[in-house]
C-alpha cells in the first residue's frame, strides 16, 4: 500500500499544493514507480488518497501518454514517430527496433525486460530518430546504436532478474 | 430590472436580457444557432463546434462614445477575422451576429461531415431515432454526401452497460461532454469521465458501483446522439410511435412533472402501458430532471401480484366479491360502527381521493377521525402560515439567499431538492446542514451542524436568539403582524448560542429557506420543530415572500394533500392510542411501518384495506379494495412547495381496480350521500368550491401553461435534449397567510422535549431513496441498488461490541428481533443504531426504541 | 353488309383460344415486380434480417403494420445486432399492398412476394402474424432464436460499403 510504504512523500506531494487534489499527479507517477504500471486497484488507491473518485483517477491516467494501464516492460522504449521523425527515417527505425526485439507494435519481450511503442512528438525533431527508455531521451540513434543500449541494458538487468528469481 | 442588451442577428436588431449566452439570446427570439456540447443549464465548453457563427460588435468612437458610422450612415461593425463559437460569447450592447451566411453554413456542414465519421449509421436500432438531435441537425444543415471512405469508420463496442441502467454504445458517442459535465458540474458525483484522447477519446466509469449517482438517467435525455440509453426502455418503441401522457411522480414531496412515454402492448393484453418516463419541464419544481427512483421505479403499475379484485375473508380464505358486494358489506359495517370507525389516508392518495374519503367518514358522524399515514410530520398550520413563498425559483437562488436544511437526509427523501440545493450552493447561496449525522448534503458547504437526536428544536430555538441578540429581527413585522412575540422572547432569554457561526450565516443573508424533516423526531417533537423554524422566519421577516420560508420535507408525494383537506397524524397517533372498533385504510401501509399499528390492526373489529399490492396492512383486513396506480387514473398531487400539480391517466386498466374516490363516492351513495360524481374534475370542482385555499384551482387552471426559458423539448431537442415539453399544466401554488397582509402571523414559545433514552443503544429509522416498499420493489431494474437489508452502528459502539463492518448481528428491540447486516462506517452518532425504513419486510422499530445488539458468530 | 361483319367478329372470336383461367384449379403466373402478400426474410445463415426497426410501420400509409422490438442477447438471438422484432404484424385487411414497408426496411428484410390468395372466414385471421410471414429457415441452417458466441453477430446493420 502507497499510504503506509510512501508515507513521508505522499506528505511531502501533499504539502506543495493549497488542495489535496491537486496532488493527483505526482501520485500517480509514484504508483506507477511502485507498481510498475497502473493497475485498478492503484487508481483506486490514489483516488482515496486525494478524495476524488477512482473514475477521475482512471481518466486522468487514460489522458497522459506517460501514464500507463497495462502490463510494461522493466525497460519502456517509447519512440516518436511523428511526421518530422519519420522524414528522417525513424518509421524504418522503429520497424527494424520491434524486429529486434521480436515484438510487434506496442509489444513486450517474452522476458518481460523491454516494452516498445510509438508515441507523439516529444519536442527532439532535430536529432531524430529519438526515443525515451525510461523517460530518459536517446537521440540521433541508428538501429546499432538501439541494439548496443538493449544489450547494455539487458546485462545491467541480469543480476537483478536472477535475485528475483532467487528470492 | 435586468439591464438589457441590443443586439443584431441577422441584420436584424433585438433586445435581450445583458450577459446572457449568445444562443441563449438568439433563442429568445426564435433564432437556431444548432449546438450539440452547448446546454442551457450548464457551462459552455465550445467543443463541438457546430454553433460557429460570424461575430463582430459595432466599432464605437472611445472619445465620443458614439458608434462610428459607414458613410451610408449605417454603424462600422469590426468583424472577427474567424468564425466564432457561440456558445462561448455572451451578449452585450453592439454584439453583431450572423447566423445564416455562406461561410457559417458551409461550416456547419464540415462540423457535421466530421462528426460523423465515425457515427455509425444504425439510426434504425437506435432508442434516439427519430428524436436525434444529431438526425435532426444534419437532415437541417449537413452534407449529403461524405469525403471520409466508409471502410475508415471506428467501430467500437456498441453495448457497454454503465451501471445496470445505462448503456452506452462507444460508436455513437460525439464526444460533447455533456453527461460528464451533467455528472461533474451538476449533480457534483464526478462518476463518468474521458479516458484516452483525440479519436480514442471514451467515456468510462469505475465507480462502485457503477454510474454510481441518483441521477444518472438525465444524461441519456441531454445526450445528443443514441450513446446513452436507459434499460429501462431499450428497444421498447419508436420515439415516434409513442403517446406522451403528462403525470406526477408519486414518489416524494418534489413532485417531480413526468411525461409517461405509452404505446400499447401485446405482453399487457393490447393495453397501453408505460414504456418509459422522462421528465417533463417545470422550471419552478424539477426544471428538466427527475432522480432514477422517478424515472425507473414506475414499473408498481403493472406488476403481475397487483391486487386485481375485491375480496373478502371468509372462514380465513380470500373470496373474490363483485364491487356492488363490496360496497353494499362496508356501507353496512359502517353504518354498524358509525361512532367508532376510523379513517387512515396514504401519502399516495390524490386528494379527490381524500375529499371523497372525507366525505364518506362525514356521513358516519359530525367529527369523525381522519389520520394520514405516515404519521411522522405534521405542521399543517405552520406551513399555513409560513410555507415558502409563491413562485420561488431554487434554481434562482445565488449569494444573497440562505438555505438551512435540518433534520433531512435531503438526497434520500427529495433527490431533485438536494440537487437544487447543491447548485445553489455552487452559484454561491449560503447552506447550513443541521443533523444529527452526516449526510450527503454536507460535502456542498462549510457550514455544517451536526447536533445531539432530540436538539433539533435546541438548534432553531438558539438561532432565534441568536437573532434577538444580534437585533436582526424584522420591526416591521414584529409591530404589526405577529401575535405572541413577548412570550417567544421570553422564552429565549438566556438561550445559549453553541452553532453562532451557522446561526450568523442564516442572519446575515437577505433571503431565508428553511426545508426541514422529520429525522430522529418524534411527532411531538416535530411539531415543536416546525414551530420553532417558523418562530425563526417570523421574527427575521422571512416569510410571505419569494425565496423565503419553510419547506418540509414530507414523507410522501401528497401528504401536504391530506392536511389541506382535512387529515392529520395527530389523529393518526390518537387512532392507534385509543383504536376505533372498524379502520378504513387507503393506500397505507402502518402495519409494515409500525409494529404497534400492525398490533393495533389485528385486534381490531372490522378493517377495511384499499391498496394496490397484498401488503402487511392488507393482510389484516377483512375486505380489500384494490385501487388504480397514479398511472392509471388522473387527479393531483400537493407538493411539498403547495404546489397543486395534476396528473393525466397513462396506463390500461388492470382488473376491476378503480380510483379511490370512485370507490369511496359508491359507498357513500349506499349511506345515503350524495351522487356519486362522474369524474375527478367534478370532485376537484367541489374541492374548489369547500376549500378555501383550493379556490380558483379547476382542472383547466391546473393544465394551464405558460412558456418557459430555457424553451425546451418540442423542436429543440437540440438544445436541452429529449425532456419534454409541459403540456400538461404548470400547477397552482396557493398562497400562505405570510403572503397576505392583512393576516396575523403566530410565534409561540417551541418546546424542548428530550427523548427518553431507556439503554445504551437506541434505534433511529431513518429513510433511504431505495427501498423495498410496495411501490418501488416491483420495479426490477432497481433491485440492484437496493441495499441488503442493514444497520448502521458507530464504530465505538461497534467496537465495544466487538462488531466489525460486514458483520451479520441480531438485534433486539422489545418484542421484536431481527437478524441483519452491521455497517459501520462513521454516520452514526454514539449509542444510535441507524436503521433504513423498509428495507427488510417485517417487523419496523419505532422511534428511540432501546436495542441490544448481538454479533452473531459464523 | 353489316350483319355479315357482325357474324365474322363472332366467328373470328370463337376460333381464338379461350383466355378464361379455371382460378382456383388453375393460377396464372404473375410478374416478376407483382406485389403479393409480405414475406420476412432471413439471411442465408438462417438468422433473420428483420431488426425491428418499425420504419415499415412508419411507412405504411394504411396503418397496417404493428412490431414490437426486444433486444438479441448471445442465449436467444433472433437477428444480427441488439435488436429484433418480438411482434411483428399485418392486417391484410388494411393492407394496401403499395410497398412502403419494402423500400423503408433498412436490411431488406420485408418483400412483397407473389403469393395473392388471401381470404379469410374470419376477420382476426386477417392478422399475418410473425409465425406466418417469416419464411422457413434455409436448406441445412437452424432455426432461431439461436445461442451465439459473444461478440460474433455485434451489428443489426450490415457494415456500408462506400457507394462508389
Amino acid at each position: 500500500m502507497l499510504a503506509e510504504k510512501h508515507a513521508d512523500r505522499i506528505n511531502k506531494i501533499f504539502a506543495k499544493y493549497p488542495d489535496k487534489r491537486s496532488g493527483v499527479m505526482d501520485l500517480l507517477y509514484l504508483a506507477q514507480e511502485e507498481y510498475g504500471w497502473l493497475t485498478e486497484d492503484a487508481l483506486r488507491e490514489v483516488a482515496d488518497l486525494v478524495d476524488i473518485d477512482p473514475t477521475q483517477a482512471h481518466s486522468i491516467a487514460g489522458f497522459y501518454t506517460m501514464f500507463s494501464e497495462k502490463p510494461k516492460g522493466k525497460y519502456w522504449l517509447q519512440v516518436c514517430t511523428d511526421l518530422p521523425c519519420a522524414l528522417r527515417g525513424a518509421d524504418t527505425f522503429y520497424r527494424e527496433l520491434c524486429a529486434y526485439l521480436g515484438v510487434e507494435d506496442g509489444g513486450t519481450t517474452d522476458d518481460g525486460l523491454f516494452t516498445v511503442e510509438q508515441v507523439m512528438c516529444l519536442a527532439a525533431c532535430d536529432r531524430a530518430p529519438m526515443m525515451q527508455c525510461n523517460f530518459h531521451f536517446h537521440e540521433h540513434l541508428t538501429i546499432e546504436a538501439a541494439k548496443e543500449l538493449i544489450e547494455k541494458l539487458r546485462v545491467q538487468a541480469q543480476p537483478e532478474t536472477q535475485e528475483d528469481g532467487g528470492a | 430590472m435586468t439591464k438589457t442588451a441590443t443586439i443584431m442577428i441577422d441584420d436584424q436588431t433585438y433586445q435581450v436580457p445583458d450577459g446572457i449566452n449568445l444562443v441563449d439570446a438568439a433563442k429568445l427570439h426564435g433564432i437556431t444557432i444548432p449546438v450539440f456540447c452547448y446546454h442551457p443549464k450548464m457551462e459552455s465548453v465550445g467543443m463541438c463546434r457546430m454553433c460557429l457563427v460570424e461575430l463582430g460588435s459595432i466599432s464605437v468612437n472611445r472619445d465620443t462614445g458614439e458608434p462610428d458610422l459607414n458613410d451610408d450612415g449605417s454603424p462600422v461593425v469590426r468583424w472577427f477575422p474567424k468564425l466564432q463559437t457561440a456558445c462561448t460569447q455572451t451578449v452585450r450592447d453592439g454584439t453583431v451576429v450572423r447566423t445564416s451566411t455562406a461561410q457559417v453554413l458551409e461550416a456547419r456542414d464540415n462540423i457535421l461531415e466530421f462528426i460523423l465519421t465515425s457515427h455509425p449509421l444504425d439510426c434504425p436500432i437506435c432508442d434516439k431515432g427519430g428524436e436525434c438531435p444529431l438526425q435532426n441537425l444534419t437532415m437541417a444543415y449537413g452534407p449529403g454526401r461524405s469525403n471520409f471512405i466508409y471502410d475508415d469508420k471506428l467501430h467500437l463496442d456498441k453495448h457497454v452497460p454503465l451501471g445496470e441502467l445505462i448503456y452506452l454504445d462507444r460508436e455513437r458517442c460525439i464526444q460533447c461532454a455533456r453527461c460528464t459535465r451533467f455528472c461533474d458540474e451538476l449533480v457534483g458525483d464526478d462518476v463518468l469521465a474521458f479516458h484516452e484522447r483525440g479519436r480514442s477519446l471514451q467515456i468510462v466509469t469505475i465507480s462502485d458501483p457503477p454510474f454510481d449517482t441518483k441521477f444518472s438517467g438525465n444524461t441519456t435525455d441531454i445526450c445528443p446522439v443514441g450513446a446513452l440509453t436507459t434499460a429501462d426502455f431499450r428497444f421498447g418503441a419508436r420515439p415516434w410511435e409513442l403517446d406522451e401522457v403528462p403525470t406526477i411522480c408519486p414518489h416524494c414531496p418534489v413532485g417531480c412533472n413526468l411525461s409517461a412515454s405509452t404505446r400499447i402492448d401485446r405482453d399487457f393484453g393490447g393495453k397501453k402501458m408505460i414504456k418509459r418516463i422522462m421528465p417533463r419541464q417545470n422550471e419552478l419544481v424539477n426544471e428538466i430532471w427527475t432522480c432514477d427512483k422517478g424515472r425507473f421505479g414506475h414499473h408498481h403499475s403493472r406488476a403481475a401480484d397487483r391486487l386485481q379484485h375485491p375480496m373478502m375473508r371468509q372462514g380465513g380464505e380470500w373470496v373474490k366479491i363483485d364491487w356492488a358486494t363490496a360496497y353494499h358489506q362496508i356501507a353496512s359495517k359502517l353504518k354498524k360502527y358509525a361512532d367508532s370507525a376510523g379513517f387512515l389516508a396514504g401519502p399516495t392518495l390524490s386528494n379527490e381521493d381524500l375529499w371523497e374519503l372525507r366525505q364518506l367518514a362525514e356521513l358516519t358522524g359530525d367529527t369523525p377521525r381522519l389520520g394520514v399515514w405516515p404519521a411522522a410530520m405534521t405542521g399543517a398550520g405552520v406551513v399555513a402560515q409560513v410555507g415558502i413563498g409563491v413562485n420561488t425559483r431554487l434554481q434562482d437562488v445565488g449569494p444573497e439567499t440562505a438555505i438551512l436544511v435540518i433534520a433531512s437526509d435531503l438526497e434520500e427523501e427529495a433527490p431533485i431538492w438536494w440537487l437544487q440545493i447543491k447548485q445553489a450552493a455552487d452559484r454561491g447561496a449560503a447552506v447550513v446542514v443541521a443533523n444529527a449525522r452526516e449526510t450527503k448534503l454536507d460535502r456542498v458547504t462549510h457550514t455544517v451542524v451536526h447536533y445531539d437526536y432530540g436538539d433539533a428544536v435546541a438548534v432553531l430555538n438558539s438561532f432565534a436568539a441568536r437573532a434577538r441578540s444580534r437585533r436582526k429581527t424584522s420591526k416591521a413585522l414584529l409591530d404589526n403582524r405577529v401575535d405572541g412575540y413577548d412570550d417567544l422572547a421570553a422564552g429565549l432569554k438566556g438561550t445559549r448560542v453553541p452553532f453562532a457561526d451557522a446561526a450568523d450565516v442564516l442572519l446575515d443573508a437577505e433571503n431565508v429557506i428553511v426545508f426541514a424533516g422529520a429525522e430522529g423526531l418524534t411527532l411531538d417533537q416535530h411539531r415543536e420543530l416546525m414551530q420553532a423554524a417558523a418562530n425563526l422566519l417570523i421574527i427575521t421577516g422571512h416569510v410571505g415572500r419569494q425565496n423565503n420560508g419553510l419547506v418540509p420535507v414530507w414523507p410522501g408525494a401528497n401528504v401536504q394533500g391530506a392536511l389541506d383537506i382535512g387529515f392529520s397524524p395527530e389523529t393518526t397517533a390518537s387512532l392507534i392510542d385509543e383504536p376505533p372498533a372498524m379502520w378504513f385504510i387507503g393506500g397505507a401501509d402502518p402495519a409494515a411501518d409500525d409494529s404497534q399499528a400492525a398490533h393495533v390492526l389485528a385486534n381490531a373489529e372490522f378493517v377495511v384495506v384499499g391498496a394496490q399490492f397484498m401488503t402487511a396492512t392488507a393482510a389484516q383486513a377483512d375486505i380489500i379494495l384494490p385501487r388504480q396506480s397514479f398511472a392509471e387514473r388522473e387527479g393531483t398531487y400537493t407538493n411539498g412547495m403547495r404546489r397543486v400539480q395534476r396528473f393525466y391517466a397513462a396506463q390500461g386498466p388492470v382488473g376491476d381496480a378503480l380510483p379511490d374516490w370512485t370507490i369511496y363516492a359508491q359507498i357513500g351513495a349506499r349511506l345515503k350521500g350524495p351522487k356519486p360524481p362522474v369524474s375527478a374534475a367534478a370532485v376537484m370542482r367541489a374541492i374548489t368550491q369547500h376549500v378555501p385555499r383550493y379556490a380558483g384551482m379547476g382542472y383547466s387552471s391546473l393544465a394551464h401553461v405558460e412558456a418557459q426559458f430555457p424553451d425546451v423539448g418540442g423542436d429543440d431537442l437540440y438544445y436541452g435534449g429529449t425532456a419534454y415539453a409541459n403540456h400538461g399544466g404548470l400547477g397552482v401554488q396557493w398562497a400562505t397567510d405570510a403572503e397576505d397582509d392583512s393576516a396575523r402571523l403566530v410565534v409561540r414559545p417551541a418546546q424542548i422535549e428530550k427523548p427518553e433514552k431507556s439503554g445504551d443503544l437506541c434505534i433511529v429509522p431513518v429513510r433511504l431513496l431505495y427501498d423495498r416498499g410496495p411501490l418501488f420493489e416491483p420495479s426490477d431494474i432497481m433491485h440492484q441498488r437496493v441495499p441488503e437489508p442493514y444497520l448502521e452502528l458507530n464504530s465505538q459502539d461497534a467496537a465495544h461490541l466487538s462488531i466489525a463492518d460486514g458483520d451479520r448481528v441480531m438485534v433486539t428491540a422489545g418484542e421484536i428481533q431481527i437478524e441483519t447486516a452491521a455497517r459501520v462506517n462513521g454516520h452514526a452518532p454514539e449509542g444510535v443504531v441507524l436503521w433504513p425504513r423498509r428495507l427488510a419486510h417485517g417487523p419496523a422499530p419505532a422511534l428511540f426504541s432501546a436495542c441490544s445488539v448481538q454479533k452473531i458468530e459464523e | 353488309m353489316n350483319l355479315i361483319n357482325g357474324f365474322a367478329t363472332t366467328i373470328k372470336h370463337l376460333l381464338e383460344r379461350p383466355v378464361t383461367v379455371q382460378y382456383p384449379e388453375q393460377e396464372r403466373a404473375v410478374r416478376e415486380r407483382f406485389k403479393g402478400r409480405h414475406a420476412l426474410k432471413r439471411y442465408d445463415n438462417g438468422l433473420e434480417k428483420c431488426i425491428g426497426c418499425s420504419l415499415c410501420a412508419a411507412a405504411c400509409p394504411a396503418d397496417a403494420i404493428w412490431v414490437e422490438a426486444a433486444e438479441n442477447t448471445d442465449e436467444e438471438r433472433y437477428s444480427p445486432g441488439e435488436r429484433y422484432a418480438k411482434t411483428y404484424e399485418i392486417n391484410m385487411l388494411r393492407c394496401i399492398f403499395c410497398g412502403y414497408c419494402e423500400d423503408a426496411c433498412p436490411t431488406e428484410a420485408i418483400v412483397l412476394e407473389h403469393k395473392y390468395r388471401l381470404s379469410f372466414h374470419d376477420r382476426r385471421d386477417a392478422i399475418y402474424t410473425k409465425e406466418r410471414l417469416l419464411d422457413p429457415p434455409p436448406a441445412g441452417a437452424p432455426d432461431t432464436p439461436w445461442v451465439t458466441e459473444p461478440g460474433t453477430f455485434d451489428r443489426a446493420i450490415p457494415i456500408m460499403q462506400d457507394p462508389d
